[in-house]
């Protein structure tokens, strides 16, 4: 009898389980903080199984994607504005622009807009710093359609000399505006007092450079550098490597690209060794436009632990947002700018640059920078807090993974490998680096790389107020950067030359 | 810590709730994700791109793609829509509940648009150090809020008779209503004291969540967000408990924020409230006719137990559709499910179906407006609702007529040069739809000559069929875009979420081939159709005299004027923040998002970053070269 309550008892608990799994969400923890997550589980691709090579020695990283019947291609080629003549800057800018814009040879530039249209096809060209980059976007279906006109634009652009003229006049349209706001001005300035005005990367395009180019001159610049010796390329999508690579190496079969110079590579570097001091640029503003810095670092191996410990030193000074030092400081504490940090370039062809930017009202200019002086400092001379390294750590690592998001991020990062000489186990370890880091690493670095004695300081503001300093005699100027300041000319917003003005305003 | 976005005039003032980042707390942000969430949405009805996959004619195999969505439905009616996409790291998750403007009635206008705000207020557990304290202060206000009701009541009679000009001036308030008024902000500064503020955007933030969102229409409401793939469980703790236990604390707050809102983006543009107009003519007995933001009146006076009654119609599981893109598992997806949404029980009765039917138009109607605004022409037709055949046979009529080879670019932008911009769209919405003509005026046109240039084109599409390459090339435009859309799984998720909103999710795997069986012969015939001038609005929007007009950017040429509006709210606000570092974390968000924007939003997405990077270089010293 005993046993048959029993049994009884054991189906009605059954039951009542089965028919109110409800009942069940008692066990929700009672706040989200108790939850507890598993790590994110994340395996880096391998960029070998991507890799695939034409005859004529172009790589091609292949990551398929089948489940849109799309497909991504882009083109990277070894050039770039570092190529193009002092006197003609803006021409590598025009040639990228006006290969889709400019239409065929046997296409008109609208003709060639309505064949994009029908195939619905997605083409962009363009030059860059050091890199051209052409890219198609399209449906599978009409790969081969799109392809043929996507070499078309690339191989044989027309140049249309009337766009060129819409979009020389776009562009002066744009440099007149070049002096409107301070921070471009300080942009412009900073670039030349680090890299000084020689290097290819402080030459800017001007009212007169833009005069003197041709059409020819695009014709030209394609013709010697946007050839299929320097190319490098990135697909993505819904295609194989089976069919894909045949169609490539059919196009590139009747374009050898011809006989011509080899690009020069790298890039020519950066030789300049800049002048510590202030240099201000007088103008009308009730704040100050400030940068501080120097030269960073220039790439000696991409597994330099060094780096990582960069990254992760600057990120707690002043890249890590609120949790930084200078933006906690200068900003939550003090309020004396809306913003407040600093980043630290390694660069790849030339040194990088360490700059801490703020923007403060003028009479607090100076208190900011010594404040910035104290940090800047202190992470030489004391190593980080516990807490703050776990934070820097974390947020580097958590946010790995978006590189890796969508084969055409991936078939992107392995070809820019390629393209910047960085060996793909540069990502395998990544994580593990950044864990590696600690505390003394990121003293160890402070120390390296940050140089009280090189410091440059930028100003665009009102010196006389600047110069004075706080009400309170918090801090001035005087004694806060080795050297004398320097008044630097405004300039001709379309030629760029100093214009004349009593520097004293 | 709010703004709301609306696009007044296509999408009856879509309006959406913004939490992101969640450093924003001053009443300026112009979050960025919302912009493209919204843009998204637009050129969903807009460009004729419905986010289908379309069948390329141009090939011989057609392209074929279908999205792999995988569903359950709970004891309580709740349905769960899944699309694994294991290569991600993230899950894009969000929920639709079936009600939107639409479903309310005079006297509740703007409720479902509160509801999106309220429902961020937190629940027993967020937003609290101390529930009892908070449910008994909330309590007490209601009792206040029962006696203001009450003045506003005699209030409205003074105003009927002419004794007062307003009744909710603040300067005319009866001295009971001003200390009732003064008790009732001492009961919220109360509650203040008790309350961890916005600690539901905080968890998520902190969690590494990002793109918290919302945003309403007059068919849906729509919540919205990306987790990391490991804490998905984080996402149904949170959602399950805003649906199971919310507490509407500062409901009246609130709802004076919305009202402000209204006042920002209806009152104070250029058009808004002219579109408002102009969308309240249209409509003669529909819904629709009402701003899902609401009217003024009724938003002096929705009260929290209307919010309460609504809640429980509306927002009951078996009303609402979950949906998940990204790497999740699905059998510990459908655990969860039973877990967190389960304990909330099915609603007591089915939320009612909108029962009225638009009248079938019989005269043509016109409004001439005056306003700051460049000269403008809008020209509203009726026409079908969502998944009716001839809503494709529109939608591929006005692929037919836009961009930059479509016919209303070549005559009216290129050919006579009389227009800056102009659009077309069918609009195919829940219960009715629309197509709309919208163009801006260039030089000394003027609007009637681009009413004129328009019945040109449709007496066109009437009287000749169009090309097989003129059908094609629209065809293969919508086909590619309609993809290019579907691989952001962010805005995919968005996709399943109003398709379900709509009427079905399934539309989004089946449309395709409806689009690609449109012949030139149904284009002409719906030509033929719809395009009766008593079955039109006709809107003239005339500078007034001594206004200087706003300059459009470019790159907004060939949208859709609702669109164009709605980016450049987004671009004024964004140039009215003064908080750069806010700024700054909209931008990071925005070039993650902008990668993979739908490829007719690049111009778009680029001009609003190039807005970001010019406000943040103007208000800082930029750290990016």
């Amino acid at each position: 009898m005993i046993a048959r309550v029993r049994c009884l008892f054991v189906v009605a608990v059954a039951w009542l389980a089965a028919a109110f799994p409800s009942i069940a969400a008692d066990d929700l923890v009672s706040h989200p903080s108790e939850l507890e997550f598993a790590p994110l589980d994340f395996q880096v691709p391998r960029a070998e199984s991507f890799r695939h090579e034409l005859s004529n020695g172009i790589p091609v990283y292949l990551v398929e994607d089948h489940a849109l019947p799309l497909v991504d291609i882009r083109i990277v080629v070894r050039m770039g504005q570092f190529l193009e003549p002092a006197s003609k800057v803006g021409l590598a800018h025009l040639t990228g622009s006006l290969m889709r814009r400019g239409g065929t040879e046997s296409l008109a530039p609208d003709e060639l807009d309505e064949r994009a249209d029908f195939l619905a096809a997605d083409i962009s060209t363009s030059v860059g710093d050091t890199s051209g980059n052409a890219s198609l976007n399209c449906l599978s279906s009409v790969l081969e359609e799109c392809l043929d006109l996507f070499f078309d634009v690339l191989e044989n652009p027309r140049f249309d000399a009337r766009r060129l003229e819409i979009e020389k006049s776009n562009l002066l349209e744009e440099l007149k505006q070049r002096n409107d706001h301070p921070a471009q001005i300080a942009s412009r300035e900073w670039q030349w007092l680090l890299y000084g005005d020689e290097h290819f990367t402080s030459r800017h395009v001007t009212g007169e450079s833009l005069a003197v180019i041709s059409r020819d001159d695009l014709v030209a610049f394609h013709r010697s550098w946007f050839r299929p010796q320097n190319m490098m390329i990135a697909v993505a999508g819904d295609t194989t490597a089976d069919s894909l690579l045949p169609a490539l190496e059919q196009r590139f079969a009747s374009w050898s690209g011809g006989e011509g110079e080899e690009v020069p590579w790298p890039p020519p570097e950066a030789r300049s060794v800049p002048e510590p001091g202030v240099y201000v640029v007088e103008k009308e503003i009730p704040q100050g436009n400030v940068r501080i810095g120097h030269l960073g670092k220039e790439r000696q191996s991409w597994n330099d632990p060094d780096d990582a410990a960069l990254s992760i030193m600057n990120d707690i000074l002043g890249g890590g947002g609120f949790t930084s030092r200078l933006t906690k400081r200068i900003r939550s504490d003090e309020g004396l700018a809306y913003s407040a940090g600093s980043q630290f370039g390694v660069g790849t062809f030339w040194p990088g640059s360490f700059t801490v930017f703020y923007q403060s009202k003028s009479e607090t200019v100076a208190l900011a920078a010594k404040i910035a002086r104290e940090e800047f400092e202190r992470i030489r001379r004391e190593p980080v807090s516990d807490e703050e390294l776990r934070t820097a750590k974390a947020s580097f690592i958590e946010t790995f993974p978006s590189n890796f998001e969508s084969a055409r991020t991936v078939a992107n990062l392995f070809t820019t490998d390629e393209y910047l000489g960085r060996p793909h186990d540069y990502w395998y370890d990544y994580r593990d680096r950044i864990a590696a880091v600690t505390e003394d690493d990121v003293k160890r670095v402070a120390e390296k790389y940050l140089h009280p004695d090189r410091l440059v300081m930028l100003i665009v503001g009102e010196w006389e107020q600047i110069e004075k300093g706080d009400a309170d005699r918090r801090a001035t100027m005087e004694g806060l950067i080795d050297g004398e300041a320097t008044m630097l000319p405004l300039r001709d917003p379309v030629s760029l030359e100093p214009v004349a003005t009593d520097p004293e305003g | 810590m709010t703004t709301d976005a609306a696009f007044d005039r296509k999408h009856r003032n879509q309006t959406m709730k913004i939490q992101l980042p969640r450093l924003l707390l001053a009443p300026t942000a112009a979050p960025f994700a919302a912009v493209l969430a919204v843009c998204m949405l637009a050129a969903l009805a807009a460009l004729a791109a419905l986010a289908a996959p379309v069948s390329a004619v141009v090939a011989d195999e057609p392209a074929k793609a279908e999205v792999p969505v995988q569903t359950f439905e709970l004891e309580n009616g709740m349905r769960f829509l899944l699309v694994p996409r294991p290569e991600m790291s993230t899950v894009a998750a969000g929920w639709v509940a079936h009600v939107g403007s639409a479903n309310e009635r005079p006297g509740i206008t703007g409720m479902a648009h509160l509801f999106e705000h309220m429902m961020f207020k937190g629940t027993r557990t967020i937003g609290t150090t101390d529930i009892e304290s908070d449910l008994a202060v909330i309590v007490e206000q209601e009792a206040l809020q029962e006696k203001i009701r009450q003045i506003y009541r005699e209030q409205r009679e003074r105003w009927r008779t002419g004794e007062i000009s307003d009744p909710y001036d603040p300067a005319g308030r009866p001295a009971e209503l001003v200390e009732l008024q003064q008790r009732f902000d001492d009961l919220v500064e109360r509650q203040r004291g008790l309350m961890k503020k916005d600690e539901f955007d905080q968890i998520y933030t902190q969690n590494g969540a990002s793109f918290l969102n919302a945003f309403t229409n007059s068919d849906m409401t729509v919540y919205l967000i990306t987790v990391p793939a490991n804490k998905v469980e984080l996402w149904f703790w949170m959602e399950s408990d805003r649906l199971f236990e919310p507490v509407f604390r500062e409901f009246y707050a609130e709802r004076d924020v919305v009202y402000e809102e209204r006042r920002l983006r209806t009152e104070s543009t250029p058009t808004g409230k002219f579109d408002e107009l102009f969308n309240a003519m249209f409509w003669q007995a529909h819904p629709y006719s009402w701003p899902t933001v609401g009217w003024p009146s009724d938003l002096r006076v929705i009260s929290k137990a209307q919010a309460d009654e609504f809640f429980d119609t509306y927002y009951a599981p078996n009303n609402i559709t979950a949906v998940l893109v990204g790497n999740l598992d699905v059998d510990q997806v459908q655990q969860h499910a039973e877990r967190y949404f389960a304990r909330i029980p099915r609603g007591e009765r089915e939320p009612p179906d909108v029962v009225t039917l638009e009248l079938e138009q019989i005269a043509e109607k016109r409004m001439h407006a005056e306003c700051d605004c460049q000269p403008q022409i809008q020209i509203r037709y009726h026409t079908v609702p969502f998944d009716h055949a001839d809503s494709y046979r529109l939608d591929v009529l006005a692929g037919i007529l836009n961009g930059r080879t479509g016919r209303l670019y070549k005559a009216m932008i290129e050919g006579e040069e009389i227009a800056s911009s102009a659009s077309a769209f069918q609009q195919a919405d829940k219960y009715a739809g629309s197509f709309t003509f919208s163009a801006e005026t260039k030089g000394d046109a003027t609007p009637a000559r681009l009413e004129a240039a328009w019945d040109r084109i449709i007496a066109e599409l009437r009287e000749e069929t169009v090309g097989a390459d003129e059908l094609t090339k629209v065809k293969n435009v919508i086909a590619a875009d309609s993809y290019r859309r579907l691989q952001n799984p962010f805005f995919l998720m968005i996709q399943l979420a109003v398709y379900d909103g709509l009427g079905d999710w399934r539309v989004l795997n089946q449309e395709g081939e409806k689009l690609a069986a449109v012949t030139a012969e149904d284009v002409k015939r719906v030509a033929e159709s719809y395009f009766a001038p008593e079955n039109r609005l006709v809107g003239h929007y005339l500078r007034k005299e001594g206004t200087v007009a706003e300059e459009v950017p470019p790159e907004l040429a060939e949208l859709p004027a609702e669109m164009r509006q709605g980016v450049m709210a987004q671009i004024r606000q964004i140039r009215e923040v003064e908080d750069v570092d806010q700024l700054r974390q909209i931008l990071g968000q925005a070039e993650a998002q902008a990668a993979q924007a739908p490829p007719e939003m690049k111009k778009v997405v680029d001009l609003m970053l190039r807005v970001l990077r010019e406000r943040i270089e103007e208000l800082s010293e930029g750290g990016d070269q």
